[in-house]
């Protein structure tokens, strides 16, 4: 037994991502972007009788409360920057099951930095084992130690991964929800940035943001009568590793490696067959290797990959279309779900001056 | 102590007994970790059970371990979280792969500014653990390359 093809995104909303979002709170955002996944739904605000949030700082009834929503099912995804991602997972399953007709998956991120929140954060492993030694600030400390040790073990280069930051930046242009829209770089750019935690350059690193998206799942039977192009939900894997990284088994080998077997399995795909991907990006360093562990490259061979792939829309394997999360910024808890968003919008038709002709059949990591 | 020390100190968790003996055996310049006779493992950091058995702390081993390893990866540290490091940067910033197994965390100490702006560590260099009292109350470990 499987969700595979029992379920479908009929709508999408997605809000720009932007430096801060002053003056607006996390259900102010998700009511924003539910509102557009609606509309695009073509369904009306009390058919949706399910709701999957973040969990942590949206906890499920009181978002439904702030919205108005009078759901019979509900719960939190609870998995930071892949809540988004897994919670579709988790509403095609709530739908296929008749636990809900209709599922509101809305994730969103407040960014207020005035607010602060400061490295040394609450007392811990970090506080009591890493901070005496002074790393970089949050995840860039650990992609740092990732990307050298890949580099060693594969002769990955720093000029080949350059390559996603610059290919995703041409494929941002033109993406009014990008924060970098209308800011071009080249790959000289990228190489020219400087070292924020050496392999890392600035323009490696994604830019934290405030932002919010969502997305309409329904039955496939409902979706069949949807005026959108339904985007089936054919597989789905979820994987989880240390968070901290510090004793993972080989830090260059990330949990894709356990949750793509697991959805291309129950999707009856293979990695050959993907037209394009959509992956999570905090890092070129962490999309690199999650491209590996999906399948689509083979490990260790993602630096000649790129040096001779063109990843744009344009080009012959698109990955990232909207420029993900390094060229449109990153929303905090939403970050992941803007993967699951363009590839929606992709297969919808609805991409724009960026819509790509192969279009059928997407990989999301998010 | 003749400067006060103004990077900072560890801040234990909320159960501080948990890794005292740590940081009791890094002040005699000693490391000292937890070893688990369920998975046959040391681990770090210190837990109130071990991971992957969850073997209870009263029945983990405290152990001194020999405070050699090798290094299985680092990053050069330009822009520091903590405002308090950034005179020092570029410096590095190490995981260490220690011989009994467990991996930990610390700066690579004895290197010169070229070879820290030059990115010239290697992985799996040969390290050994040496001990910087900070304050009268803090021993930090940190590594310094030694001959293979």
């Amino acid at each position: 037994m499987s969700f595979r093809g029992e379920a479908a995104i009929i709508g999408i909303g997605e809000l720009p991502t932007q430096r801060t979002t002053l003056g607006r709170s996390m259900p102010g955002l998700l009511g924003d972007a539910a509102r557009l996944a609606i509309h695009d739904a073509h369904i009306k605000i009390e058919d949706v009788d399910g709701i999957i949030t973040e969990g942590g700082d949206t906890y499920p009834a009181f978002v439904a409360e702030y919205l108005g929503l009078r759901v019979r099912f509900a719960t939190g995804s609870s998995m930071m920057g892949a809540s988004g991602a897994t919670g579709v997972a988790l509403a095609s399953m709530a739908v296929m099951n008749g636990l809900a007709n209709y599922v509101l998956v809305c994730i969103a991120q407040a960014r207020n930095p005035a607010l602060g929140g400061g490295a040394e954060g609450f007392p811990g492993h970090g506080s009591e084992f890493d901070f005496p030694y002074g790393p970089a600030a949050g995840a860039n400390n650990g992609y740092g130690q990732i990307y050298q040790r890949h580099m060693e073990l594969y002769g990955t280069t720093q000029e080949q991964l350059a390559h996603v930051a610059s290919n995703q930046r041409f494929n941002a242009q033109g993406n009014p929800n990008a924060v970098f829209d209308g800011q071009p770089i080249t790959h000289q750019d990228v190489m020219d940035s400087r070292y924020v935690n050496y392999p890392l350059r600035l323009l490696e690193v994604v830019m934290p943001c405030g932002g919010a998206a969502a997305v309409i799942v329904t039955t496939a039977e409902r979706a069949a009568a949807s005026l959108n192009k339904p985007v089936y939900v054919l597989g789905g894997g979820i994987g989880l590793d240390d968070f901290g990284g510090m004793q993972k088994p080989e830090i260059t080998v990330s949990p894709v490696a356990r949750s793509a077997p697991i959805a291309f399995n129950m999707s009856g795909y293979s990695p050959r067959d993907i037209e394009f991907a959509e992956f999570y990006d905090c890092y070129t360093i962490l999309e690199s290797m999650c491209l590996e562990d999906a399948g689509l490259v083979p490990k260790g061979e993602i630096g000649p990959f790129f040096e001779s792939t063109d990843t744009t829309y344009k080009g012959e394997f698109p990955i990232n279309t909207d420029g993900g999360q390094l060229s449109a910024g990153q929303p905090g808890l939403a970050g992941g779900f803007r993967h699951v968003v363009e590839a929606a919008r992709q297969i919808m038709g609805k991409a724009g001056v960026r819509q790509i002709e192969r279009n059928d059949l997407g990989l999301v990591n998010g | 102590m003749a400067t006060e020390y103004k990077k900072p100190v560890p801040r234990p968790s909320v159960n501080p007994e948990v890794s005292a003996p740590f940081w009791a055996g890094t002040k005699k310049h000693e490391l000292w970790l937890q070893y688990s006779k369920g998975s046959q493992k040391f681990f770090f950091p210190p837990r109130e059970v071990s991971p992957g058995d969850l073997t209870p702390m009263e029945e983990l081993v405290w152990t001194q371990v020999s405070g050699k390893g090798r290094i299985y990866s680092y990053t050069t540290i330009y822009q520091p979280a903590m405002a308090a490091f950034a005179e020092e940067a570029p410096y590095v910033h190490a995981l260490i792969q220690l011989d009994e197994g467990a991996r930990m965390v610390g700066n690579i100490v004895d290197m010169t500014e070229d070879e820290v702006r030059n990115n010239s560590l290697q992985i799996n260099t040969r390290v050994e653990a040496v001990f910087e009292d900070v304050t009268p109350e803090w021993t930090l470990v940190k590594w310094r390359r030694i001959e293979d």
